[in-house]
């Protein structure tokens, strides 16, 4: 094999305006890749993993970046970094849910440089995808990670079908909470995709994980005020303190009126191709209290259903425990 | 604490600038005119025999400058790691290279070869290949045996219920190839009180050089000049040049600075020599930058464990027995050697009255392993603490008492031959670290906070530190300037520079007129031992020690016969030589070295003693005439083991609901002599402490054994702890008592600082969970998750090279 | 136009990744193009006149058969569209819809076979010599299948059976309810085992599309009304059969 380590030759687009990036989006399509903060950029190009014929880099485009209000929501420019998010004032008092996630993505260095739209449309983690194998995920006919002696212990326990890869994103299990949209952009339209449906597993695009279409930008993301300053919870847990994935992660939405549960989103990370909404456990928890006793009564929910593969049935257990904290919590 | 000058001093060691500014160089950013850039095409299979090699698509490639293929080179026979083959026998083993005018140009060119490779069986774990009917991962055989009677390859077979019994956890009765014992084995067991026997694990994980091993050649009139990444300096000329096929004066080996090698780096190795193979075929210079991903697959791993060990205590917690067995993984190059030293320092760290060591080396079409700090030693550290834990709960003696009874001391004696050691202080180690850690009061804290659970840990790390025979070489210029040559590789601890203080503390002079070389062989250096065994220390300390001796000797003659008198009347202070009782008689070093120059013969190196070694007379005769010559080999008088020790205390935290444990505070404490440089120390024993919680918790191989893959190819997938993974402070301290058989005392202490902390880890671990031990490193948060929920754990028993 | 697509297995080596779905379009324009040109033929042709379809009526297809059809027909139908519509860019969770389709399929095929073989006159849907009389001479009349229809069903035979076998291997490899997948036949197999799924898929698209045209031309929708409803009128009989090889009995409705 090749040493892998130089990127291919490419042609590079810095546009200013998002019409400019709409245009090359749509003229490159499935041969254009979109570059934010280049955290999910380089390793794929340097890896000659993929090879896009342009990179169209979206940075200079000033509408794509900072954090507004608006009247029913407060609106996320895509290209707004994480450390951005975790700084502004607005979101730490009312969507500290949103905060906490983006405080957990990787390290201060790629916090700093990555955005949160490269951290929504990240691709898959599964070091056989990233290795460049001709996976399902790459277009191929197998799954190497879902085999008898697969190495799977960050895979999937929902949701899988044929692929076994899990959403990375930190964020993503947030902004589902907060039942965030996304705003997305192409020469010819705008759609707003409800976070849940922005995500997409394999049983629908095997080769995506978002609902982006070839041409499409995502621009913006946008969180209603109906959660502002509600009861959050988020903990991440991943096998390092820093620059790791989450082997689970929870962020719970929950509106509470006299210390009672009268709504709530819950969503795990790290155990399907996308985000994980606990519906059992949001539907069981109406009308309760937050205290150990609830936690104790949701015991089992949150993991029923799950399909564990070889090196992943901890994860169980853990979406238990982590339900049991935001119970607690 | 001492009152040397120097020893026992810090010092701004000389590259410190450099680092800091970034302006130290290492080898890939060196380059020379004309030079081209070289990629290594890899294997991308485990094990195969290559059977067509089609370049025609690059040969005629605008910017391809040529092709080398194993077919260029001499002949390499297996297990030995060739530079490029036919047989490759792991993924990423080179099967040849491209130079090409740029680096994309050479990519480019690699992506349009086509190398045909017929599959072979494979193994990554060795009980894979271990069972009747597994695969053998070479095709010689799937054990090679190195000894003193003989090396070579072997097929050793246990039967299925032979390996079932062995997962089982009960005593292997498969065949071993190597074997050791002192004591009455079955006299120790029958004497012993508990008698505790577990199972083992110790995953295999990279060295993880943040330098990959990139090197740069070129040749000038018949002399090969090579610009690489090394741990040791004049060490790596013999190999370098047996590698090259050239004499050892035909070779220069510049290594200013080096990216970590972490034994990965102590000899010459195979991709140190290819550019310089490639630059003699195509008549340029050649850079082979070796990529990250390369680097994880040739960079080479440690060896990992599959165990079984049985130990027997007295009623006091003595212990009386030690049976060990150990498969050791010893990838596909055969390098090893980690199961018999993991016995040794059982022997010397537990100090059993009676030992028996058993082992079978097994190859495995993985990463080739090397000696990586502590190799064996830190392994059975990481499983024998939570092991004398057991033992100690069981017999209801304290923790830091049991390890204190068996602590080894200076009438210890060790191995299988039962050598004395030149001295030890293992228990003033515990008490001085028991006191800073607050051993007592921190056992009697609470220990349940909600989900977490406080768990304290102590851990003995051990490994030999100390080597003789080498050459010193010191130089007194006209000038006045004090020439320290240290052929001491810059691995990163600033030995080089720390143990030439010993040379300025014989010449009684200021450091700020010493002149450190080294980091080229045309720096004139003298002969040195390997970077690595945390042997640099004591040895150089005592090569630095004779060569500036031999100055002070040829000082004082000098002075006699320009002053009158004879040498036994001078001595030396503020860098002159005075007759004794009357400073007026006197003269500078710099006249001295001028007289030297006068004098011409030893005193000027246009003759030398006759047991230096042809490296250091090299260096000596480039250097006649220049100045006085302090010159000469370490024949000071040695007998026994020399240890290096370090104890840890470490407090964790641990969250029975995540699997994840805090390290609240850790205190490292060194035994290794003398302190030289107290700041090198105290970094050295965070370092380790750092290294020894990765391998503790994160650091592991994982290959997936359908397709003979490794997972880990970067940073990220190796685990390697973070910032925020490690406490925010630790606390070291030293022993600081002389050996005394190294001139100011010192011992090394590399290897041990990491295999303390590794034992504390998995000690504290053990406790947080009321004296559970998993028997294996590293133990990630799906292990303690799984045990806390009693579920089984993913992996089988014994299984390795998984998550 | 290349038949197959490749990829890189899991060593790098180059193996098949399955049919080269590009000939999609060359079967739909082929498809296409077989059905305009024989309507415009069939157009200008002097139309015969129409046999009536009241009067005794005669069993053709019994009950069970006729639930074979459709119901192979419909499963034939979900499976195409699950499977294609996915590529040409129509995206939903389709991989159960397939499966479970695929097993409809497989055990109405398995029905069939079983009841054909032990039930039925295989004879008369097997082609034989004699049958191509039929193409040359329009005084000779089949039995009670044409050669068209003969040849039809054995290419859907043949079509299917490869669908259905290749299919079975592959649903042995994904995860179901019953079992995990096992990944335990080499890349290379497997892509031959795609290779044969996708152009037998692109084939039946084009058979199936044939299928249907010559169900709904007008001189042949007696026999799709006799594939719902079982019978087709004496007229129908005599018109487009030879009694002396087909005399079915005459229905009881």
């Amino acid at each position: 094999m090749a040493s892998f380590d130089v990127m291919p030759d490419m042609q590079l687009f810095q546009p200013a305006a998002l019409d400019d990036a709409l245009n090359l989006a749509d003229r490159y399509r499935e041969n254009g890749w979109l570059l934010g903060g280049g955290q999910d950029t380089y390793g794929w190009l340097k890896d000659r993993a993929k090879s896009p014929q342009a990179m169209i880099d979206l940075n200079g485009i000033e509408e794509l970046r900072g954090i507004r209000e608006t009247a029913e929501s407060i609106e996320i420019g895509a290209v707004t970094t994480l450390i951005d998010v975790i700084e502004d004032a607005r979101l730490q008092r009312d969507y500290s849910l949103l905060v906490s996630a983006a405080k957990r993505v990787a390290s201060p260095q790629i916090r700093n440089v990555g955005t949160l739209g490269g951290n929504l449309v990240q691709d898959a983690r599964c070091w056989y995808y990233r290795r460049g194998l001709d996976c399902y995920r790459a277009g191929g006919n197998i799954c190497y990670a879902d085999s008898p002696q697969g190495m799977n212990r960050e895979h999937s326990l929902f949701g899988a079908s044929r692929c076994v890869a899990v959403s990375p994103s930190d964020t993503a299990t947030a902004l589902v909470a907060l039942e965030a949209t996304m705003v997305a952009r192409s020469v010819a339209s705008e759609r707003q995709i409800a976070a849940e449906k922005f995500f997409v597993g394999p049983d629908t695009h095997i080769t995506r994980m978002t609902s982006l279409k070839p041409g499409e930008i995502l621009t913006a993301v946008r969180i209603p005020a109906k959660w502002a300053d509600k009861h959050f919870y988020f903990e991440k847990v991943a096998d390092r303190n820093a620059w790791d994935f989450a082997l689970v992660s929870i962020a719970a939405a929950m509106s509470l009126d006299n210390g009672v549960v009268t709504n709530a989103r819950i969503v795990c990370g790290g155990v399907a191709c996308t985000p994980y909404r606990l519906h059992d456990v949001e539907h069981a928890v109406l009308g309760k209290s937050l205290s150990e006793n609830t936690a104790t009564e949701l015991q089992g929910l949150a993991s029923k259903g799950a399909r564990p593969l070889n090196y992943n049935h901890f994860k169980l257990p853990l979406m238990e425990n982590l339900v049991r904290r935001a119970m607690r919590s | 604490m001492s009152n040397y000058r120097h020893i026992g001093k810090d010092f701004v060691p000389p590259d410190i600038v450099g680092k800091v500014t970034g302006k130290a160089k290492y080898a890939e950013d060196f380059s020379a005119d004309g030079m081209v850039f070289a990629r290594v095409y890899t294997s991308p299979m485990a094990h195969g025999r290559v059977t067509n090699i089609d370049t025609s698509a690059v040969l005629e490639m605008d910017g391809v400058v040529g092709i080398l293929t194993a077919d260029d080179l001499p002949p390499v026979e297996a297990p030995n790691a060739p530079m490029l083959t036919n047989s490759p026998a792991y993924v990423g083993e080179p099967i040849l290279a491209v130079a090409a005018l740029d680096e994309k140009t050479a990519e480019d060119a690699l992506a349009l070869i086509r190398v045909d490779i017929q599959p072979l069986p494979y193994a990554v774990d060795p009980l894979d290949s271990l069972v009747v009917g597994g695969p053998d991962a070479r095709e010689e055989g799937n054990v090679y045996v190195r000894s003193r009677e003989g090396s070579g390859f072997r097929t050793v077979k246990w039967t299925r219920e032979q390996i079932d019994e062995f997962r089982a956890g009960k005593e292997p009765t498969g065949e071993s190839v190597s074997e050791w014992s002192y004591g009455d084995l079955d006299q120790g067991f029958a004497a012993a009180k508990v008698i505790i026997e577990e199972p083992f694990v110790t995953v295999g994980y990279a060295h993880m050089s943040m330098e990959p091993r990139t090197a740069m050649a070129y040749w000038q009139n018949g002399v090969c000049y090579v610009y690489g990444s090394a741990q040791s300096q004049s060490f790596m000329i013999p190999g370098l040049a047996n590698l090259l096929g050239i004499e050892q004066k035909d070779v220069v080996l510049i290594s200013e600075n080096t990216g970590g090698g972490f034994g990965s780096k102590i000899g010459a190795y195979p991709m140190m020599a290819l550019p310089a193979w490639f630059s003699k075929k195509i008549g340029r210079p050649v850079q082979l930058r070796i990529t990250r991903e390369q680097e994880y697959y040739l960079g080479s791993a440690r060896v990992g464990f599959q165990g079984w060990i049985k130990v027997g205590f007295a009623a006091n917690g003595r212990v009386t027995a030690t049976d060990v067995f150990i498969v050791e993984d010893i990838g596909p190059n055969a390098t090893g050697g980690d199961g018999s030293s993991a016995g040794e320092a059982v022997s010397i760290v537990y100090d059993p009255e009676s030992m028996r060591f058993r082992g079978v080396p097994v190859l495995t079409n993985t990463t080739p392993r090397g000696a990586q700090r502590g190799p064996g030693q830190n392994q059975i550290a990481a499983i024998m603490a939570p092991i004398m834990d057991k033992a100690a709960k069981e017999l209801d003696v304290d923790r830091l008492e049991i390890r204190k009874i068996n602590a080894a001391h200076h009438g210890t004696t060790v191995y299988a031959d039962q050598e004395p050691v030149t001295s030890a202080y293992m228990k003033e180690a515990l008490d001085m670290g028991a006191a800073m850690f607050d051993w007592t009061g921190k056992r009697n804290k609470p220990r349940r906070n909600g989900s977490k659970v406080i768990g304290l840990g102590i851990g003995q790390g051990y490994h030999s530190a100390g080597a003789t025979g080498y050459d010193g070489l010191v130089r007194i210029t006209p000038d006045g300037k004090i020439h320290l040559h240290s052929g001491v590789g810059n691995l990163g601890t600033y030995s080089y520079a720390s143990t030439t203080r010993s040379a300025a503390e014989v010449l009684k002079c200021g450091w700020d007129n010493c002149v450190v070389h080294h980091g080229s062989t045309e720096a004139n250096l003298p002969w040195s031992s390997y970077q690595a065994g945390s042997n640099t220390s004591f040895t150089h300390q005592r090569a630095n020690y004779v060569a500036a001796m031999d100055a002070v000797n040829k000082l004082k003659e000098i002075a006699a016969a320009t002053l009158g008198g004879s040498a036994a009347d001078y001595d030396i202070a503020d860098e002159r030589v005075f007759r004794s009782g009357n400073t007026g008689q006197s003269m500078s070093y710099a006249q001295a070295a001028e007289r030297a120059v006068e004098l011409g013969g030893a005193y000027s190196g246009q003759t030398w003693p006759s047991d230096i070694h042809e490296v250091t007379q090299r260096a000596v005769q480039n250097l006649a005439g220049s100045g006085l010559i302090g010159v000469a080999k370490d024949n000071l008088p040695q007998e026994g083991v020399i240890p290096g020790f370090a104890v840890a205390f470490t407090e964790i935290e641990l969250d029975l609901e995540t699997g994840k444990y805090e390290i609240l505070d850790y205190v490292g404490i060194a035994e290794c002599g003398t302190v030289i440089h107290p700041q090198g120390l105290a970094t050295q024993m965070k370092g380790g402490a750092v290294w020894g919680m990765g391998m503790a918790g994160h650091e592991r191989h994982v290959y997936d054994p359908q397709n003979g893959l490794p997972a880990n190819v970067g940073y990220h997938q190796c685990g390697v702890p973070t910032y925020l993974d490690i406490p925010s402070s630790m606390r070291t301290g030293a022993v600081d008592l002389p050996d005394p058989q190294s001139p100011f005392g010192a011992r090394g202490i590399g290897e041990p600082a990491m295999g303390c902390s590794v034992a504390a880890v998995t000690a504290a671990v053990a406790d947080a969970l009321d004296g559970h031990v998993f028997n294996r490193t590293p133990i990630s948060a799906d292990m303690i998750l799984n045990h806390v929920a009693g579920r089984p754990q993913s992996f089988k028993p014994l299984q390795t090279n998984n998550y | 136009m290349d038949l197959a697509t490749f990829k890189k297995d899991v060593w790098g080596r180059e193996v098949i990744l399955g049919a080269s779905w590009d000939l999609l379009w060359l079967v739909v324009v082929a498809a296409f193009v077989i059905i305009a040109g024989h309507a415009i033929v069939m157009a200008a042709r002097r139309r015969a006149p129409k046999p009536s379809s009241e009067g005794e009526r005669i069993v053709r297809h019994k009950g069970a058969d006729r639930l074979f059809h459709w119901v192979m027909a419909a499963s034939v139908l979900v499976l195409l569209v699950t499977g294609v519509f996915p590529i040409i860019g129509i995206e939903f969770p389709w991989l159960e819809i397939h499966w479970i389709s695929g097993l409809v399929l497989t055990a109405a095929v398995l029905f069939h076979i079983v009841r054909a073989l032990f039930w039925q006159r295989l004879k008369c849907i097997w082609i034989r010599g004699r049958d191509f009389r039929e193409l040359y001479d329009s005084s000779v009349k089949p039995g009670k299948y044409s050669i068209a229809q003969k040849a039809m069903h054995a290419t859907v035979t043949v079509l299917v059976l490869l669908v259905i076998g290749s299919g079975l291997v592959m649903f042995a490899l994904i995860d179901t309810p019953w079992w995990d997948r096992t990944n335990s036949i080499s890349e290379a197999t497997l892509g031959w085992v795609f290779l044969v799924h996708g152009l037998s898929t692109l084939a039946l698209i084009a058979v199936v599309a044939l299928h249907i045209y010559f169900g709904l031309r007008p001189e042949k929708l007696f026999y799709t009304r006799s594939m719902i409803s079982g019978w087709i009128s004496k007229e129908e009989l005599a018109a487009n059969h030879d009694s002396k090889r087909w005399s079915p009995g005459e229905s009881s409705s």
